[in-house]
């Protein structure tokens, strides 16, 4: 035997948790969030009231892709989260306890009061993916006069966001 | 339409930040193999986020004339592996007693495998004994397969002196195979 095959027959593979990839890649984007956060400081951000964070959050991600940053979570040691912001594309909306700061979910108000729009890249994967979640769906994808297309959801507490991908390669509000 | 290179992703980052999630997305499951070779699975897991943070916190630095950030990486791992030479010898140790049973596939214990039940923890110790830059070089290169001018890349180094550290990293593992005296090991 050669030298190297000896070596070789000591390889042997470590048996990973399914999780340890999504792990890693949480501490790499908080490096990046650290780096991109104080160049762009954020100037208005969106307080959403829910009655439960936790499946709000869950929901968020599963049916939307918003990410939460989890450095910034506000969570009591009986383990309820008070609040906590989530991430797309580079924006960010906060995710409250409903009657703080006077916001109430429409869940409990029965009446939404706002929605939010959300620019995405690809909005029939999206509405897909929000479908397969169980998002409802008030507004089902269309073309709005070869300028955007859009679709509105409701999450798990009837707030109401809307999706739009532009269908131009610079959106009208930007062209001058 | 082909995909952008490593290098294109690493220099879009520089004004993006958030591109490079793409680097991980392609590499992390390979270098996460990797330092679960080296040392178990507890330690890979634990190091691989904080490979990428290091890259990502180091693109500058990346030479862009390279197409591929693999071996870029698997240079920050080796580094990185340095501080757990601990887990990395106690993982080598384990995977030496666990070898020569790979062999007897038919349950009958060979000669050869006796042999070889000898052998590996020698052979593990004589791994161990070495130098960090040839365990390196001869690791990434017998464990991970990179290619001579990979590991030169991975180790920045010109790959002459790759060469010259396999060759001795060899050199030094022969000297078991052929030892002199009464301590021969036999081998098939």
């Amino acid at each position: 035997m050669k030298p190297l095959d000896l070596a070789k027959k000591l390889r042997r593979d470590a048996a990973f948790e399914p999780a340890a990839l999504d792990r890693g890649k949480e501490t790499l984007m908080q490096a990046i969030r650290q780096e991109v956060e104080p160049r762009r400081r954020l100037t208005i951000v969106p307080q959403i009231p829910y009655e439960d964070i936790r499946a709000a959050l869950s929901f968020l991600e599963r049916a939307f892709g918003f990410r939460e940053i989890r450095s910034s979570r506000m969570e009591g040691a009986d383990g309820v989260i008070h609040h906590a912001n989530v991430e797309f594309g580079g924006s960010v909306i906060g995710i409250g306890t409903q009657g703080a700061h006077g916001a109430v979910s429409p869940k409990s108000a029965g009446i939404a009061s706002q929605y939010v729009s959300v620019y995405v890249d690809d909005i029939d994967a999206h509405y897909e993916r929000a479908l397969a979640a169980g998002a409802q769906i008030p507004r089902g994808p269309r073309d709005h006069a070869r300028e955007y297309r859009a679709y509105e959801a409701l999450d798990l507490e009837s707030h109401r966001w809307r999706f739009v991908q532009w269908m131009q390669a610079v959106p009208p509000s930007e062209q001058r | 339409m082909s995909s952008p290179s490593d290098a294109d992703v690493i220099r879009c980052s520089l004004g993006e930040p958030e591109a490079f999630g793409l680097i991980y997305d392609r590499h992390a499951a390979t270098l996460l193999r990797f330092l679960g070779r080296r040392a178990g699975a507890k330690v890979a897991e634990g190091l691989v986020g904080e490979l990428f943070r290091i890259a990502f916190e180091r693109r500058k630095t990346f030479d862009g004339s390279r197409a591929s950030a693999l071996p870029w990486l698997y240079g920050i791992g080796a580094n990185l592996l340095l501080k757990h030479r601990r887990a990395e010898a106690r993982w080598l140790r384990a995977s030496a007693r666990m070898a020569p049973g790979r062999d007897a596939a038919d349950g009958r214990v060979s000669a050869a495998a006796l042999d070889a039940r000898l052998l590996f923890p020698r052979v593990a110790d004589a791994i161990e004994a070495l130098p960090d830059d040839e365990r390196q070089a001869l690791l990434l290169f017998a464990w991970e397969e990179l290619s001579y001018q990979s590991v030169a890349e991975a180790l920045e180094l010109p790959i002459g002196t790759v060469r010259s550290r396999l060759n001795r990293a060899r050199a030094r593992l022969r000297e078991l195979l052929e030892p002199k005296g009464k301590d021969r090991v036999r081998l098939r």
